[in-house]
């Protein structure tokens, strides 16, 4: 096919003089967040944002599947945690919650367990009550928990079956080796073998109210909302977890890895790299060279793999941050056919990244870009609470949040170039692949050495 | 109920009134036909921007499958005054994000971007509204990038299209409502520009859009800045309607879908849904969360806990792909499980019949219904809380039901609906007669790889 007049990304497409000007990025304003630590120590972030009459709440814990000394023991907590206390079974505490128009739900990573909660204003106190009732007395009924080991299982099951769940498994692998980071999802046998002590005791040992991080946004009177939280958790105590994890050494990049999926029509492409966490200097150059190789808008993978070549559908390239780390991640879904061809052009624009030059529209675009969206994410309550909760975990506070823009502007192209370099280069990556080997594997040989693996080896049987 | 309560509830408040309050919402029509509704929010830092068309998947005809959301990939390619990609880089270098959907009734295209960039996106998105610049090659390369969305989240996927893809096929009969909407390959291949062109001066005129703005700007200023962009465009005619109506299914059908990829058997059940609008509208919305919404609700007490048949199960109306109010007639009220592999697919749907027949018989208790219209009024205030959010439910109100004040509306009529309502409409809706299920099976053993 002839190329098309598509941008590379350094030049920018003519635009036309009546074009309305656009103004500066504004700056990312919360209200003063009002910082408190309840009796039992609890870090607490309150903040008035009244736009409606709701309120959302974020409560961390170092629960995180990297903290479990017994695989699946994470997950079956997260899952698990809502299904009743001592005082209320898991129905009747669904239902109360709804009553009052309340959400409460559990979400677990490597890192951090997060319970995130929202109720119509009204019935502010009554939610704290809730949440302090479960994170102090779950019950872990024998019943539920049966009932969710068969329900993980199956889920685990459902999602090994699509494509970019063994991409993923297998790119944390091979960045993170034998750190908990780059441990498998908890395979079906050790989910059913994960037994109610195990449980109980990651329970008792990260649910202290010392590690806990908890923030509130919304339609709220911060002090009065500090009364009403000390009084509902005033018997949460206890030094119990810690944030603290083991140092994490990125392994070295050693070729291809392909992962056989006969039946697959697509070849899932991604390169991996391991990199500094956030507040690292390193962190906000990363941030502008995944922006700019593939980050949302017209980026550079988009603008040759999708709009130039019609490879894809998905381009992408992302920071996933972790406590100890960022895991960057790039690539997209290609049709198998052109997986030589698509692979040739990713690796392509991660050496232009790491060797070439990014121009100064280019760079003020990702700038603009990173603060704009920030922006728009604080618009919400809801917004507001993930953004604080987030940095919270990393150790920053809402100034991290409102500094963030001018930080970001004072990183140069060089400094980009350099990162890019650093962490991004083609020869230091890791490229997974998930693909029919028999049709692909030939085909990328040429860019680096191909070790294929067969995928569903670990793929469990149906119950029964 | 199958779990009793070893506790009083923390809120147990009989009262039915909920506290309503209202979204600013100003509306405006400009000589061309354009709708343009305003929501402004003093002291909010950005816009959310949406233009709807009133084009969807049913408006596409044999041959053209896919069309509609093909059309809407064209019109990020470039425009009277804008290259190729233009409009992603204004966008983009604001600090803003964009994107685009189809849907059965209408296709959206929205910014979100900081409150300066009001102007500037109305200049992008009248410059196309004005008329695009279609190439040969343009479109061949949305072609293939459509392609791979298809592969992406259909082929290539385990339970890929399930069930909004497969659903509709099944459970309508004219060719509007069932066919393809993401498109046969060879109907997406053999499109040529000028069916753009033609696809563009039918459905793309001002007068078959509105155009919703939400967010930090004055509304008199922003009407201003509206007419100057968009008011020069000249008016065109407006299609009329597709024709959509079908008879009431009076009989279950049954249709197995066999998915290679697919290691656990699924199960989407779609009743027809009563027309927005309708007495039975509200109620039967209100009766997917007294049903499924989470722990308590009566067929996850029933299927996933008490018989332990399903591991899962989920149902709105329109479920998954939208929601009560962004579609037109028909539509569906959509249930879906995932079934365990050894429990027969008749099993689970003798007991899905079961527990719909005794809600339209008995219906819900008085705590039943409270629990339903307080997480329903939460979400609304967590839906309009965002801009985009805000944007949406405007928008697919006013150009799919005609009329952005339902906004404010809603809500009141939610906290109206009785016991005898649910149980009504419940009744007459959701019967096994007006069904469709599709079995997503795993493959057969003789069939399986290795």
């Amino acid at each position: 096919m002839t190329s098309l007049p598509v941008p590379t990304g350094g030049d920018r497409p003519p635009l036309p003089a009546d074009l309305p000007a656009i103004g500066p990025v504004p700056d990312l304003r919360l209200r003063r967040p009002v910082r408190t630590q309840l009796e039992g120590g609890t870090r607490t972030t309150i903040v008035a944002h009244a736009t409606v009459p709701r309120l959302e709440l974020r409560l961390a814990v170092p629960a995180g599947s990297a903290h479990a000394s017994v695989p699946g023991s994470a997950e079956l907590l997260s899952h698990t945690l809502l299904a009743g206390t001592r005082v209320r079974d898991g129905a009747t505490l669904a239902q109360d919650l709804q009553m009052i128009g309340a959400d409460l739900h559990v979400s677990q990573d490597g890192d951090v367990l997060v319970l995130s909660g929202s109720v119509l204003s009204e019935h502010e106190q009554e939610l704290y009550e809730l949440v302090a009732e479960v994170v102090t007395g779950p019950a872990f009924p024998a019943d539920e928990l049966q009932l969710e080991r068969g329900r993980i299982a199956e889920q685990l099951r459902m999602a090994r079956a699509a494509p970019h769940f063994p991409a993923q498994e297998v790119a944390r692998a091979a960045v993170y080796g034998p750190h908990p980071y780059g441990a498998a999802t908890p395979t079906e046998s050790q989910i059913r073998r994960c037994g109610a002590a195990a449980i109980r005791s990651l329970h008792r040992a990260t649910f202290g109210a010392r590690a806990a991080q908890l923030t509130v946004v919304g339609d709220v009177d911060p002090r009065r909302t500090a009364r009403r939280l000390s009084r509902a958790f005033a018997a949460w105590d206890g030094r119990r977890g810690s944030w603290r994890l083991p140092p994490v050494h990125h392994r070295p990049a050693a070729g291809i890895t392909l992962v056989d999926r006969p039946e697959a029509v697509q070849t899932v492409c991604i390169v991996a790299a391991g990199a500094p966490p956030v507040g690292h200097p390193d962190h906000l150059p990363l941030l502008l060279a995944t922006a700019i190789l593939g980050g949302g808008g017209p980026s550079r993978l988009m603008l040759n793999i999708r709009e130039r070549h019609g490879y894809t559908y998905n381009p992408f390239a992302m920071t996933d941050s972790h406590l100890g780390d960022t895991l960057l991640l790039a690539g997209a879904d290609v049709r198998c056919e052109v997986t030589g061809p698509a692979l040739t052009e990713i690796l392509y624009e991660l050496g232009r990244l790491a060797t070439g030059e990014v121009t100064a529209a280019e760079l003020e675009g990702a700038q603009r870009y990173l603060a704009g969206t920030r922006v728009i994410a604080v618009q919400t309550q809801a917004g507001v609470a993930g953004s604080l909760a987030s940095a919270a975990l990393h150790g920053q506070d809402h100034r991290y949040l409102e500094t963030f823009a001018r930080r970001v502007r004072a990183v140069t192209a060089r400094d980009v170039r350099a990162v890019a370099a650093r962490y991004l280069a083609p020869r230091s990556v890791h490229v997974i692949l998930v693909g029919p080997a028999e049709r692909i594997a030939r085909e990328v040989a040429p860019l680096g050495v191909v070790t294929v693996r067969r995928s569903g080896a670990r793929r469990g049987r149906p119950p029964g | 109920m199958a779990v009793s309560s070893r506790r009083r509830p923390p809120a147990s408040d009989p009262t039915p009134a909920v506290p309503v309050r209202s979204v600013a919402i100003e509306e405006h029509r400009l000589p061309n036909g354009l709708r343009v509704v305003l929501s402004s929010e003093p002291g909010s830092a950005v816009v959310a921007l949406g233009v709807y068309y009133r084009v969807g998947f049913r408006l596409e005809p044999k041959g053209r499958t896919g069309f509609a959301h093909l059309f809407e990939h064209l019109m990020f390619q470039g425009s009277r005054h804008l290259g190729k990609m233009a409009h992603f880089q204004v966008v983009h270098d604001a600090g803003g994000v964009l994107n685009g959907y189809t849907r059965y009734d209408y296709t959206a295209y929205f910014e979100v971007l900081p409150a300066s960039a009001l102007a500037a996106a109305c200049y992008l998105e009248a410059d196309r509204m004005a008329g695009l610049d279609l190439t040969p090659a343009n479109l061949r390369n949305q072609v293939d990038v459509v392609e791979e969305e298809v592969r992406l989240n259909v082929l290539n996927q385990p339970y890929g299209g399930f069930s909004w893809l497969f659903l509709p096929q099944h459970a309508f009969q004219r060719f509007a409502n069932a066919h393809n909407a993401y498109g046969e390959f060879e109907d997406l291949e053999s499109a040529t520009v000028e069916d753009a062109s033609e696809f563009f001066t039918s459905h793309y005129a001002p007068g078959n859009a509105t155009l919703v703005v939400v967010g930090g700007f004055d509304p008199s200023e922003a009407l201003a800045t509206v007419t100057q962009h968009f008011g020069a465009i000249p008016a065109r005619p407006v299609p009329p309607p597709p024709a959509t109506d079908e008879p009431l299914p009076t009989r279950r059908r049954v249709v197995r879908h066999e998915d290679p990829m697919a290691p656990v058997p699924r199960l989407g059940v779609g009743y027809r849904m009563a027309t927005f609008g309708s007495p039975a509208h509200l109620p039967l919305t209100l009766a997917a969360d007294i049903l499924t919404d989470g722990r308590g609700s009566r067929l996850d007490e029933r299927l996933v806990r008490g018989e332990g048949v399903c591991l899962d199960v989920t149902a709105g109306p329109n479920f998954p792909i939208g929601d009560a109010f962004d579609t037109g007639d028909p539509s569906l009220w959509t249930l879906e499980a995932t079934r365990r592999p050894e429990v027969p697919t008749p099993r689970v749907l003798e007991l899905i019949d079961e527990e719909l027949e005794r809600l339209g018989r008995e219906g819900p208790s008085r705590p039943e219904l409270r629990r339903a219209q307080r997480s329903w009024l939460a979400q609304h205030w967590a839906q309009v809380d965002s801009p985009r959010g805000r944007m949406d439910r405007l928008g697919t109100l006013t150009a799919v039901h005609g009329d952005p004040h339902l906004l404010n509306l809603i809500p009141g009529q939610i906290a109206a609906v009785t016991e005898e309502q649910v149980a009504d409409s419940v009744r007459t809706w959701l019967r096994p007669e007006r069904s469709t299920v599709l079995d997503w099976v795993p493959p057969g053993p003789k069939r399986r790889p290795g």
